[in-house]
């Protein structure tokens, strides 16, 4: 064997974990370089930021904040992804597919889509539920409910994950109900802390929806560093320290959680024939779940009458179409390269290879530090002439995305392949096949489902993005979430609910496609 | 294998030129702006239109509202991505100005603004000016109790049903900076802690002040004439103020157009702001966004004043930007961040 065909997969790892270095850590750690590089008062400065008690007190509530939401997305999102995922309900596939479209969008939409319903001048919006929507009590509601769908689908795929003989042995001798209680939500509960684990994460480091209700939260308090006159990049670093503990105790808990066991995120293993009979509970179950399905939907039919209100959809054909275009090939381009890394690097967490917690870990404080002091590094990183054509262009949105978003594609591939025997490349190997050959031989056809949901997942996360495109998208790449963003101030409201609409149907195309491709077999 | 493997390779190799350099070739120019992207976007269109060459513009968001592209072209100060500058406020550019980003030129159509929107070297100059106003809701403020004064903002007789942006971004700052340039520090900050004993209500942006007002959310709101003027246009039931035109003066901003030093497309450049100080765009804006005309002779719609109507609170721009750097870690300590 060659001395390059053994090192094979030291180099491929290593070239995924380059790009992911090169995309996240040196952008986040320049922020500390260049600042004590540049100016050492700086760093003083950044220190007393960190040692008064504002931030502190901030920090407090944003975590208040998230866990409340996380609680209220478990709370509806859970039995909602058991009556779905797993009964009789009528339409249960349709309902899922549904509770995609909020999913997907920006969070700050949906906020937009609560005022047309419930501000003061809203379509049965009164002074009490103008109240109740702008305060914490509100940013919790908006978010909570903007998350549930992140609880609802994990738990539908976890059930679909738990092996079909142990429910059916369990049904031979339970009713449905002690079946959902005792057997099948115990055996989904690693999907079920997953999905709470996402949520906290996203609420947490949510900064649209708390500007937009005037709730301060700290991330906000790490934007007006950076967005403000005096950019104060030191104070904004050292304020991002307390972030990243959070996500080390996050990591923690999750890994302790979760290591040790396998859990489906693709609903790959083989379902249970016959869904759970509900017998005279039918109607009600399948009521409760229309209606929170329709609940899920709310902000998005508040906007869709909206737009019809005021003539939006015609007035926002001419502000469309650019910007959905920039969207659907920096989300094409950027899933697919997350698809790649994730490929590798999920291969290699499944695999325990050295090295792949840093990696993991690396990829999980990315994802949880603000978008804005990523793209302050980038630039300061990859504006130089000779990376022009990277910066000038939208590949550095793609490095952006790489930086953000690496975990979703790392973690969804690995919780595939978790699943999957070993067996077959081991006996590869033994008859000489290298690293490659495996990987691009046996892997990934016979995950290849798990890597369609591994880029979907992506999409999906790239498609939505507004924090990290929104302060440094280069000329001429304005994605239709930044778009929406940027003329919501002074566009007419009808205008800007269209958009809206558009970004949702967009969404639901994007998603019924790749669900077309999801079911198909490997192409090769 | 290997035929797969180079296909692989291909393929990635293509979507990356594709994502690194497709929009390449004919010529363009790259414009960063805070103006509002509801008027700005058309503004460029027509430009492409007329003369041929592509805009490929980066706008700056409302609750960022002119500090995010600022500090965005400090950051690629020494590699310069974008050729033209169009601010929503005099006062940014001369953050640039200072910082040696800016490249002077003296259009010929700037002969005609007045002195005191554009500086004498032609490293900025002004057009299309807004101004700082209350807009209040006839439904909750009775006609003979309309606000005159921002002071207003701080009248118990208005305890929390008075909304501002929060000031640190956008010409809200600019406003608060020049109340500690006329008023001194101790009457400025004094003021603003009246405000916040007032409690009034903080917006993320001058747009969501105009919302809150028009929704009946708040009674009266500190906001920019464009954002008054949109309420108006979506027949909400508003009354635009300007303010102390018997004592200090409403504040005046006009947008300020920049060449920018070492931008990848020059003469390109030049020709947008040639465009940019044309009476058709003054026009154009003060159709579409209420925006006060500069240049001598371009009529003013219905709804928008004349800029020599009002009485305008003396300020110096260049004064302003070094206030408004000083005073952020201040403002930001108020806003609660």
């Amino acid at each position: 064997m060659s001395f390059w065909r053994r090192r094979e997969e030291s180099l491929v790892v290593g070239a995924a974990g380059l790009a992911l270095f090169l995309a996240a850590f040196l952008p986040l750690a320049w922020t500390f370089i260049e600042a004590a590089a540049a100016d050492p008062p700086a760093l003083r400065r950044g220190l007393a930021a960190l040692k008064a008690a504002r931030p502190w007190i901030l920090l407090g509530r944003s975590l208040t904040l998230a866990a409340a939401a996380t609680a209220l997305a478990l709370l509806l999102g859970v039995p909602l992804g058991l009556l779905l995922g797993k009964t009789e309900v009528w339409g249960r596939r349709l309902a899922l597919a549904l509770q995609a479209l909020p999913m997907s969008l920006p969070p700050f939409l949906l906020g937009l889509g609560w005022f047309y319903l419930f501000g003061a001048q809203g379509f049965v919006g009164s002074e009490a539920s103008r109240r109740i929507l702008f305060s914490e009590l509100g940013a919790v509601l908006v978010l909570g409910l903007a998350f549930a769908p992140v609880a609802s689908s994990l738990t539908a795929l976890g059930l679909w994950g738990v092996d079909a003989a142990l429910e059916e042995a369990a049904r031979v001798v339970a009713g449905p109900v002690r079946v959902a209680v005792r057997i099948l939500l115990p055996a989904a509960w690693p999907a079920v802390a997953l999905a709470a684990l996402i949520v906290f994460t996203l609420a947490f480091s949510e900064l649209g929806v708390p500007m937009f209700l005037r709730v301060e939260v700290y991330p906000a308090a790490v934007f007006a560093r950076l967005g403000g006159m005096d950019f104060a990049i030191a104070e904004a670093g050292f304020l991002t320290i307390p972030l990243w503990l959070v996500a080390i105790v996050l990591l923690g808990i999750e890994r302790s959680l979760f290591r040790r066991r396998s859990f489906a995120v693709a609903g790959l293993r083989g379902r249970s024939a016959a869904p759970l009979p509900l017998g005279r509970l039918r109607f009600p179950a399948a009521a409760c779940c229309w209606l929170a399905t329709l609940l899920l939907l709310a902000p998005i039919l508040s906007l869709a009458a909206r737009a019809g209100r005021g003539g939006g959809f015609s007035a926002a054909n001419q502000w469309l179409w650019p910007s959905l275009a920039n969207s659907l090939i920096l989300g094409c381009a950027a899933a697919s390269l997350l698809a790649v890394v994730g490929a590798v690097l999920g291969h290699a967490a499944a695999r325990r290879r050295p090295g792949e917690k840093i990696l993991d870990g690396l990829a999980a404080l990315a994802f949880l530090a603000p978008a804005a002091l990523l793209g302050v590094g980038l630039t300061a990183i990859w504006n130089r002439p000779p990376t022009r054509f990277i910066y000038g262009g939208p590949a550095i949105l793609v490095l952006g995305f790489l930086a953000r978003y690496s975990i979703v594609a790392i973690r969804s591939f690995a919780a595939v392949l978790a699943q999957f025997s070993r067996d077959l490349e081991d006996t590869a190997a033994a008859f000489g096949a290298g690293y490659l050959r495996r990987f691009l031989g046996i892997v990934l056809p016979a995950n290849f489902r798990g890597l369609a949901a591994a880029w979907i997942l992506a999409f999906v996360f790239c498609w939505r993005d507004l924090e990290t495109a929104v302060l440094f998208y280069p000329a001429g790449w304005e994605p239709l979430t930044v778009k929406i963003f940027t003329l919501e101030a002074n566009a007419p409201e009808a205008v800007v609910a269209a958009l809206s609409v558009a970004q949702a149907a967009a969404t639901a195309l994007v998603l019924a496609l790749g669900f077309l491709v999801w079911r198909r077999k490997a192409p090769w | 294998m290997k035929m797969r493997m180079a296909i692989l390779l291909l393929s990635f190799g293509a979507g990356f030129w594709c994502v690194s350099g497709c929009d390449r070739g004919g010529p363009r120019v790259v414009v960063y702006t805070s103006v509002d992207q509801v008027f700005s976007e058309p503004i460029f269109r027509a430009f492409e239109k007329r003369s041929g060459i592509a805009v490929k513009a980066v706008f700056d968001t409302e609750e960022a509202k002119s500090t995010g592209v600022l500090n965005r072209l400090i950051a690629e100060g020494g590699n310069p991505q974008a050729d033209v500058f169009w601010s929503g406020d005099p006062v940014r550019p001369l953050l640039l100005i200072q910082r040696g980003l800016v490249e002077a030129y003296a259009a010929p159509n700037a002969r005609n603004i007045p002195a005191a929107f554009k500086s004498a070297d032609g490293s900025w100059t002004g057009l299309a000016a807004r101004a700082r106003v209350l807009l209040a809701n006839t439904r909750l403020v009775p006609a003979d109790q309309m606000p005159r004064s921002i002071r207003d903002l701080a009248d118990p007789r208005w305890r929390g049903q008075a909304a501002m942006a929060r000031p640190l971004f956008g010409t809200t700052t600019m406003h608060v900076a020049a109340l500690f340039s006329v008023w001194g520090e101790e009457k400025a900050r004094a003021f603003l802690n009246d405000l916040k004993a007032n409690q009034i209500r903080l917006a993320g942006s001058n747009g969501e002040v105009k919302r809150l007002v028009a929704a009946g959310e708040a009674a009266f709101g500190l906001t920019d004439t464009d954002d008054a003027n949109e309420a108006l246009r979506e027949g909400a039931p508003v009354r635009v103020i300007y303010p102390d035109q018997e004592g200090l003066g409403a504040l005046i901003v006009p947008t300020a157009a920049v060449l920018l030093k070492n931008g990848p497309n020059l003469e390109n450049g030049k020709k947008l702001i040639d465009f940019l100080l044309s009476k058709e765009v003054e026009k154009a804006l003060a159709e579409s966004a209420a925006h006060m005309p500069l240049q001598p002779g371009v009529a003013v719609p219905p709804g928008v004043s004349a800029i020599d109507t009002l009485k305008a609170m003396p300020v110096d721009y260049a004064r302003l930007a070094e206030q408004m750097e000083r005073i952020q870690p201040w403002l930001r300590e108020w806003a609660g961040l």
